[in-house]
């Protein structure tokens, strides 16, 4: 039951935003809307799901962990979405330009090698695959904080003048990694 | 006892610590949401504000080879534009514009001409408003999206002739309005940009018949969002070289600083030419998203030029990079 209040909870931006697109509700460019707001919602994500062992053991609160799979596997599906509006609206499926804009466009290069981190950490989300890579797991999935770090270069990157958001999001990344680096890794104790 | 009596006090601090971290999680969420939608989450507008334009505006002598053409609706165009004197959001403009005063306005004339001086709009339309030509342009922003508007002025080298700028001036440098408690985007701590904005073109570009001293756009002259009550529009560069709200125009021998090109000179050229070819840094120019209206969004090939090439290439001889 609070399992699924906490999908509806992580699936809601993704609902608002597809019930304001069809509702016409997104202003004169919706696709730059989705892109926007699909991105930011992944950058949400990654920041809760590497919070969320933090708060666990401050506040003793194992059962925050059970959701951690969740959030990961949404903030996966919210830049996922962020790479398919990108490929649709911005490159209308052109894959040689893909190819192309990876190679040219540091931005590009980094979130798509973001995706890639994630996409192979939703691979390896499951139960069988936790079994399976044994000791070798918690070393793969803790290359979310390179998704991290990746993602917020990729939004700084995104600045013309306005420095405010993109700026607090990086210092909110460093800060993770900061954290991580001096106390090691929240989910071992 | 004593361990008991301990672990009730962790239990008690335990659950105080999970209620804290309950609360500040939701004001987290709460706070985002008011920062990031709170302001800019579309509102409804009132149904007037939609009102039909015409999609085809009547042939004029002067713009044949565009006239006829499909418009951007006003609707879009008026609510979708970059000010970054308002603000960084394309919604901004028209939000945040409701204390900007646009009468009285006067536009001041100096450097190398002969007959300097400060004159209201009146005396730059020159004809009463009504009877100014209208254009329909393509307009291709920097950041690769368009629209098709008409524009409502007259040629800027009509009004630059009668102040007769002097043979030694090679540059007009346009200056916008400076004020910061009628424009929130002026007074924003989280802008790089400096104020007054400024852009400039070569005399010769300026007294190109394309170039256009706009006064109004779809026969409106009340869109503070779209740079009026006076903006230049030079259709065949990047929108950022047609510069809005301008008080002052100065004519020059020494090129002039242009406020996006003093910003970031890799990304923004002084020249910024529309060339497919040539990528901004961060993103490709091939293509531009062509917005017809709310939603309506198609996607493009660019020109070089924006589609004036024939008008106006004979202005950039030798290698189109120094042009960028």
């Amino acid at each position: 039951m609070i399992r699924l209040a906490a999908h509806l909870l992580l699936a809601t931006p993704a609902v608002v935003l597809a019930l304001a697109w069809q509702g016409r509700a997104l202003g004169v460019d919706p696709q730059k809307s989705l892109i926007f707001e699909s991105g930011i919602w992944t950058f949400n994500l990654l920041l809760l799901v590497l919070f969320l062992p933090r708060v666990a053991r401050w506040a003793h609160w194992p059962t925050l962990l059970r959701y951690r799979r969740a959030v990961g596997l949404w903030a996966f599906t919210y830049a996922s979405a962020h790479f398919l509006f990108f490929l649709s609206f911005l490159l209308g499926w052109d894959f040689p330009r893909l190819a192309e804009e990876i190679v040219k466009r540091p931005y590009v290069l980094l979130g798509f090698s973001a995706w890639l981190t994630l996409f192979t950490l939703a691979l390896t989300s499951t139960r069988g695959a936790m079994r399976r890579l044994g000791r070798h797991w918690k070393r793969l999935h803790s290359t979310v904080y390179i998704a991290l770090a990746l993602v917020a270069v990729h939004y700084l990157l995104m600045i013309r003048s306005d420095w405010a958001w993109p700026v607090s999001y990086a210092s909110l990344a460093l800060l993770m990694l900061v954290l991580r680096l001096r106390r090691g890794n929240p989910a071992r104790s | 006892m004593q361990s008991k009596l301990i672990r009730i006090t962790d239990q008690t601090a335990y659950r105080r610590r999970r209620f804290i971290a309950g609360a500040l999680g939701l004001c987290t969420l709460g706070g985002f949401g008011a920062l990031r939608y709170g302001q800019h989450w579309p509102r409804s507008e009132a149904s007037a504000d939609k009102a039909p334009v015409p999609a085809v505006v009547e042939a004029d002598a002067a713009v044949l080879h565009n006239a006829g053409k499909r418009l951007t609706s006003k609707h879009a165009a008026t609510h979708y534009n970059n000010a970054y004197e308002f603000g960084w959001n394309k919604a901004d403009p028209y939000r945040e514009s409701g204390a900007f005063q646009m009468t009285p306005w006067a536009v001041s004339f100096d450097g190398l001409c002969a007959k300097p001086g400060t004159f209201d709009i009146d005396e730059l339309m020159g004809m009463p408003f009504s009877h100014l030509e209208e254009r329909v342009y393509d307009f291709r922003c920097v950041e690769a999206w368009s629209m098709v508007i008409p524009y409502n002025g007259r040629p800027l080298r009509d009004i630059i002739r009668a102040v007769e700028p002097l043979g030694s001036a090679r540059y007009v440098a346009f200056t916008s309005v400076l004020r910061p408690k009628e424009m929130p985007g002026q007074a924003s701590a989280f802008g790089t940009l400096d104020w007054p904005y400024v852009e400039a073109l070569t005399i010769k570009e300026a007294m190109h018949p394309l170039t256009f001293a706009t006064f109004g756009v779809y026969g409106d002259r009340e869109l503070p969002q779209n740079g009026l009550p006076f903006r230049i529009t030079v259709p065949w560069k990047y929108g950022f070289k047609s510069p809005k709200f301008i008080v002052r125009i100065t004519f020059t021998e020494e090129r002039p600083m242009a406020t996006w090109n003093v910003e970031n000179p890799k990304e923004y050229g002084w020249f910024s030419n529309v060339y497919p070819d040539i990528s901004h840094p961060r993103w490709s120019q091939a293509t531009e998203r062509r917005i017809w209206d709310d939603g309506e969004i198609e996607r493009i090939p660019s020109r070089p030029y924006n589609g004036y090439a024939d008008q106006v290439a004979q202005l950039y001889p030798g290698s189109v990079q120094q042009y960028r």
